[in-house]
């Protein structure tokens, strides 16, 4: 039967696009390098090196403390960073945008700190199937220590949430939902504007692990009306260690500090310390000053290309690449849901993932294989982890093509 | 591809990958060994019965990358109707040669498939893993 090829509809200048990107330019293992594993850290664009690099040789200086220059300087530029990051996610006020050292950070910040205030022994926190470790663990950890128990939302075998189960799972002791807004190893678009209303009429407030969302889709918290929306710099080209917890400020108000230090204090003495307002309450030590004008520059780059650019060309990425995988002879991808990102997980019939991921390395080709930190979600489908091929905007079809290729080579000299 | 993966992924080592010897579970084994790598999620479990101390019989099974499943095939190959000791002093000349930098360490055929890998680090734990395990078993028995 012939098999409709998919346009390839192309809505970005890739030439142009990818000589932004100079590590794409550089071979691996003999061959031009393919890069597919973006939802595991992006690339960075020239603007972001050279952002750090003028902010290190003509900005650097403690931020928050000096009376000289250039300090007030440095703090300029990090408070821009984050004016910057608030705009870019819609947040109404940037005493609401906190940085962080990633998504990691952002969940356990909310974890220790909104569950030390507001969870009572049989309380109940709700995640799903599909979340990520690191919005697993600090939920069971925050459990362990006030007496509270998680709750899984089931999914179906597609990789969906099951929308039916909600209504019983939302019950009155859920103190939090924590989910993710898309998956890192499904590449499934969870309907969070949905779950976060379901959930407010029930009182309950809402955090999304927006990790894989914010380099793919627009997020405007105040649209999705979120408590609690976390995301890593590293994954949306901006520079590792950085990363943005955005809260409603009713909530960190009632919440204590997370870390104590310097900056996040008002006044010290030794038998009582009162709080810096926020966002510095959060903020103990010297932040990233680096990183926040960094991600900054990120920003500034996403939005020069669009984000509607970005969603067709990605979209046309991800239906190339299914269907052309879909053509070889065993392989079954893991994760169908009907609304996705441009992630496709994949197994092929009697074949490992790590071997597969080991010869396409050799051909210049790097995806993520293994279990991709959800290890309750591969126990579920019963594997012990995925082939996966994420892609960024500056991926190309070819990449695609490179892809189909290599796994029709590993497969014709494993099987 | 490169001729050094051709070396890993030799056809020995396929051949162990596509027709693993002794490849069977056994509720009734007299001891089952795990092998488990949290790390890739590969795990085997190897089926022993023991008897004037000697391996008397051997199987595995489990799930495992092909370097994996190959070298725990080959294990199994090799340990069946060993001794004690005999079998331990295979396991550590197999350990030893893959940390060595020697050429050609003398090592069987089946065992030197492996040597390869040393190229490989990141494989290396593929290679090592149900041979740690057995190891382990032995010295504790
Ligand atoms: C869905 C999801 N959540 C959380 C994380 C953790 O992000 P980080 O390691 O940057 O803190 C990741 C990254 O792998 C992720 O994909």
């Amino acid at each position: 039967m012939a098999v409709a090829v998919h346009e390839k509809k192309q809505v970005l200048d890739m030439a142009a696009l990818r000589k932004d990107f100079p590590i794409l330019e550089r071979p691996m293992n003999g061959r031009p390098m393919v890069f597919l594993d973006s939802a595991a850290s992006s690339q960075k664009p020239i603007s972001v090196l050279q952002t750090l690099d003028h902010y290190y040789r003509h900005t650097h200086a403690n931020v928050h403390r000096g009376v000289y220059q250039l300090s007030q300087e440095a703090t300029d530029a990090f408070e821009a960073a984050r004016r910057t990051i608030a705009r870019f996610i819609h947040a109404p006020t940037d005493k609401e945008v906190l940085f962080v050292r990633g998504t990691t950070e952002g969940i356990n910040l909310v974890a220790s700190s909104y569950g030390r205030s507001f969870l009572q022994p049989g309380d109940e926190i709700l995640i799903s199937t599909m979340e990520h470790h690191s919005n697993i663990v600090p939920w069971q950890m925050i459990a362990e220590q006030m007496g509270a128990r998680i709750k899984v939302w089931p999914i179906t075998p597609a990789g969906e949430l099951i929308w039916e189960a909600a209504d019983e799972l939302m019950g009155p002791k859920v103190k939090i939902v924590a989910i993710t807004h898309i998956s890192n190893a499904l590449g499934t678009i969870n309907p969070v504007k949905d779950i976060i209303e379901l959930a407010h009429s029930r009182g309950i407030p809402v955090l999304l692990d927006g990790a894989q969302a914010i380099p793919h889709l627009k997020v405007d918290v105040q649209a999705l009306d979120v408590d609690f929306y976390t995301f890593s710099g590293h994954k949306m080209f901006g520079p590792t260690g950085i990363g943005i917890l955005y809260g409603k400020e009713k909530w960190l108000d009632q919440m204590p500090p997370y870390h104590g230090g310097g900056e996040m204090i008002e006044r010290v003495t030794f038998e009582k310390t009162t709080y810096n307002e926020l966002p510095h309450k959060f903020e103990a030590g010297t932040p990233d000053i680096s990183g926040a004008v960094g991600l900054a520059a990120a920003v500034d780059y996403m939005e020069s290309i669009g984000h509607e650019a970005i969603g067709q060309h990605e979209h046309a990425l991800l239906e190339y690449a299914t269907e052309q995988l879909l053509g070889i002879d065993g392989l079954r991808i893991i994760g169908t849901a009907a609304q996705k990102a441009s992630v496709i997980s994949f197994m092929v019939e009697g074949l490992h993932p790590y071997d597969i991921g080991a010869l396409l390395d050799k051909m210049g080709i790097a995806v993520r294989t293994g279990h991709h930190c959800t290890q309750p979600l591969m126990d579920w489908y019963g594997i012990p982890g995925t082939v996966r091929a994420s892609f960024a905007f500056y991926n190309s079809f070819e990449d695609v093509e490179r892809l189909v290729e290599g796994v029709k080579r590993a497969v014709q000299m494993l099987a | 591809m490169s001729e050094k993966l051709k070396q890993l992924y030799q056809e020995l080592i396929l051949q162990h990958h596509r027709h693993p010897v002794h490849f069977e579970k056994r509720e009734d084994a007299g001891a089952v060994i795990e092998a488990y790598n949290p790390i890739c999620g590969d795990r085997f479990q190897l089926y022993l019965d023991m008897a004037d101390e000697k391996i008397a019989r051997i199987s595995f099974y489990g799930y495992g990358c092909a370097i994996s499943k190959a070298a725990t095939s080959v294990l199994v190959s090799q340990m069946d109707g060993q001794g004690v000791i005999q079998a331990a002093q295979t396991i550590e000349r197999f350990l030893h040669a893959l940390q060595s930098t020697e050429e050609n360490p003398i090592l069987e055929n089946e065992l030197a498939a492996f040597l390869p890998a040393r190229q490989f680090p990141e494989r290396m734990q593929c290679v090592t893993l149900s041979w740690e395990a057995l190891k382990t078993f032995l010295a504790g028995y």
